[in-house]
């Protein structure tokens, strides 16, 4: 079952009605039982790993806290102890430190280690194959390719973003099993995210909540959006990119630079349109959702983008890889070394750069186990640390130039500059591999043909007139509710406190659209979310 | 302390008036790279060392806040 398909379409109502009318406190006991019934029905074997994750993660947190009980209660009782003789209270607490340490590291271990079983072995194999060929040996590896778990990439962080929170303090221990199962299986968010903070949603799904029509009808909206974002927008502007990305040999130019933006803003329509039914879902069952996405678009730079992009993998990425590796002794140490040779200034950047580049592999990889994730990974870190390192040289040419750095012009430029790195490196994550990738970058700066923008080429991809017109209006549309956001507007709750014709008829409107618009037919399966088969 | 504590902010980013700042982290004024390079300036100046596990928002939304934490640290050493 996926969000696109007719059983959910059952499956949802049902869900939110039975939720209402079981008792408050077991309707977290409802929730889970969706939720099994959501993951279930995808796979039955499969659903073993997820169970596997859940239970070492929900076990590993009652352990620290029970290490964390026992330093306490030593600490509070020092003076009596007589067992601690020759024993600091420092040494004491550094010890009880290596204890939880060890129980992180055998849980982010074990289910990190089972992802990348899943995930990377073929593209190990493939990879360990193709540098033997080149000493003369064919094939010494099979070819594996294992089935994968659903949402396996998501609820693996989220489990061991978990583990971690509750070594850091930021979160109490789950004490029951079915309570945190829900945390790590609820069905909005297992398909693809977000992936959520324990102290964050656990208390939230665990509530029983009231039903509250405004909330729900906020919930519907956004449930409404998604689903045209889904099922009129991307579905549209996946017939124009696929032939670009598949049948690449066929297109030159300015063709590809094309296909790799409407490519881009495509996975932004299909992923946030994912997210807003997730969100909207969970709000109409009164939970508040991390937002995954904040108008990626309306960036000034890369780096700007990916705060904006993705947000709860960013900012998993950042606070269980990027700030670990870059505050470790290890790190500590290039640093003073690289100041040394360096200077303060450069010497002080090489240790955080070297970082963010391990970060983004790992963002790369994360994608998917192909040199050409890697490569977008490496992509963006590239550009990233160029434009930090570029930015006195981007102002100071700005200031000789008479250019307010301040004004809505210089914003506007760096928006479509941010636009068209962010394109860029959509070659890479929507390419057939990397070689195809770098033939299209290859063809898209060396062939120079403007006149597909007038002879008909971008028309011919199936689609007609009117099918390009409601593009053009919804994505006008779209760019019109962004703009209104970052100034501050509050779309859904604007549109819930207009006079009940007008409500409707915008409502009615959008039903319309969608059933009218929508692709249901035969080009169904096609509709599956871009997000996930990571 | 607060002298050369705003002394490091603005060598880090001197177009932002940190005391007039509210939300510098939540805000979204500071970014990741500059937590990194505050947390190594702070580490040296005043002689604490600052975890992962004090990288919270509500340390380093304010200058009253981090000063409150460079303080806590100190005692702690």
């Amino acid at each position: 079952m996926s969000f696109l398909s007719l059983q959910f379409l059952f499956f949802l109502p049902v869900t939110c009605f039975l939720y209402f009318l079981v008792p408050k406190k077991i309707r977290w006991i409802l929730l889970l039982g969706a939720s099994g019934v959501f993951y279930l029905s995808n796979s039955v074997p499969l659903a073993l790993f997820l169970l596997i994750t859940a239970f070492s993660t929900f076990q590993t947190g009652k352990n620290l806290e029970k290490i964390r009980e026992e330093t306490e209660e030593s600490l509070k009782n020092w003076g009596d102890s007589k067992l601690r003789a020759g024993e600091t209270k420092k040494e004491y607490r550094a010890k009880q430190d290596r204890k939880k340490r060890r129980q992180v590291l055998l849980a982010a271990l074990l289910n990190i280690g089972i992802l990348c079983v899943l995930k990377y072995t073929g593209f190990l194999f493939s990879s360990l194959n193709q540098a033997l060929a080149v000493l003369g040996f064919s094939d010494l590896l099979p070819g594996v390719n294992f089935l994968l778990p659903l949402g396996i990439s998501f609820y693996t962080l989220q489990s061991v973003g978990y583990v971690i929170d509750v070594y850091r303090g930021r979160c109490r221990a789950d004490t029951n099993f079915g309570k945190y199962l829900l945390f790590v299986s609820f069905f909005p968010q297992i398909i693809q995210g977000p992936i959520s903070r324990h102290s964050q949603l656990a208390h939230q799904l665990y509530e029983g909540h009231d039903f509250c029509y405004p909330r729900a009808a906020l919930g519907a909206q956004l449930i409404l959006w998604g689903y045209i974002k889904k099922l009129v927008l991307t579905e549209r502007f996946s017939m124009i990119t696929e032939p670009i990305f598949q049948e690449y040999l066929n297109y030159s130019g300015l063709t590809m630079l094309v296909g790799a933006a409407l490519y881009g803003f495509q996975v932004y329509l299909d992923f946030s349109g994912g997210m807003d039914i997730a969100r909207g879902i969970s709000e109409i069952l009164g939970i508040s959702m991390t937002e995954n996405f904040a108008r990626p678009y309306f960036a000034r730079s890369l780096a700007e983008f990916w705060r904006r992009w993705h947000i709860t993998l960013g900012a998993w990425m950042r606070d269980y890889v990027f700030y670990p590796l870059s505050l470790s002794a290890p790190f500590s140490r290039l640093g003073k070394r690289t100041r040394k040779w360096f200077g303060t200034q450069t010497g002080k950047m090489i240790p955080t750069f070297l970082a963010m580049f391990l970060t983004f592999l790992l963002v790369g990889v994360w994608h998917g186990a192909e040199w050409r994730y890697v490569a977008y990974g490496l992509w963006n870190a590239v550009i990233i640390s160029s434009s930090i390192l570029l930015e006195p040289f981007y102002k100071s040419a700005a200031k000789k130039l008479g250019i307010s750095t301040e004004g809505a012009g210089w914003k506007l430029f760096q928006m479509i500059r941010t636009f068209f790195l962010v394109s860029l490196g959509r070659f890479f994550s929507g390419a057939l591999s990397l070689r195809s990738a770098l033939t299209m970058m290859k063809s898209a700066f060396t062939v120079w043909n403007p006149e597909i923008f007038t002879d008909g080429t971008l028309l011919g991809f199936g689609l007609g007139r009117k099918d390009y017109l409601l593009m053009a209006f919804l994505t006008l549309f779209l760019l019109g509710v962004g703009v209104y956001q970052e100034r501050g507007g509050k779309v859904r709750e604007t549109v819930a406190g207009w006079k009940l014709p007008l409500r409707w008829g915008c409502y009615l409107g959008a039903i319309l659209i969608l059933a009218l618009f929508g692709y249901y037919g035969p080009g169904y399966s096609a509709a599956e979310f871009v997000y996930q088969q990571f | 302390m607060r002298e050369e504590l705003l002394k490091i902010l603005n060598e880090l980013r001197p177009e932002i008036e940190f005391e007039k700042e509210t939300a510098l982290i939540d805000g979204g004024v500071l970014d990741s790279f500059d937590i990194v390079a505050l947390v190594g300036d702070l580490n040296d100046a005043f002689d604490i060392n600052i975890n992962i596990e004090d990288l919270l928002p509500e340390n380093f939304n304010t200058v009253d806040a981090m000063l409150e934490l460079i303080t806590k640290l100190q005692g702690e050493e």
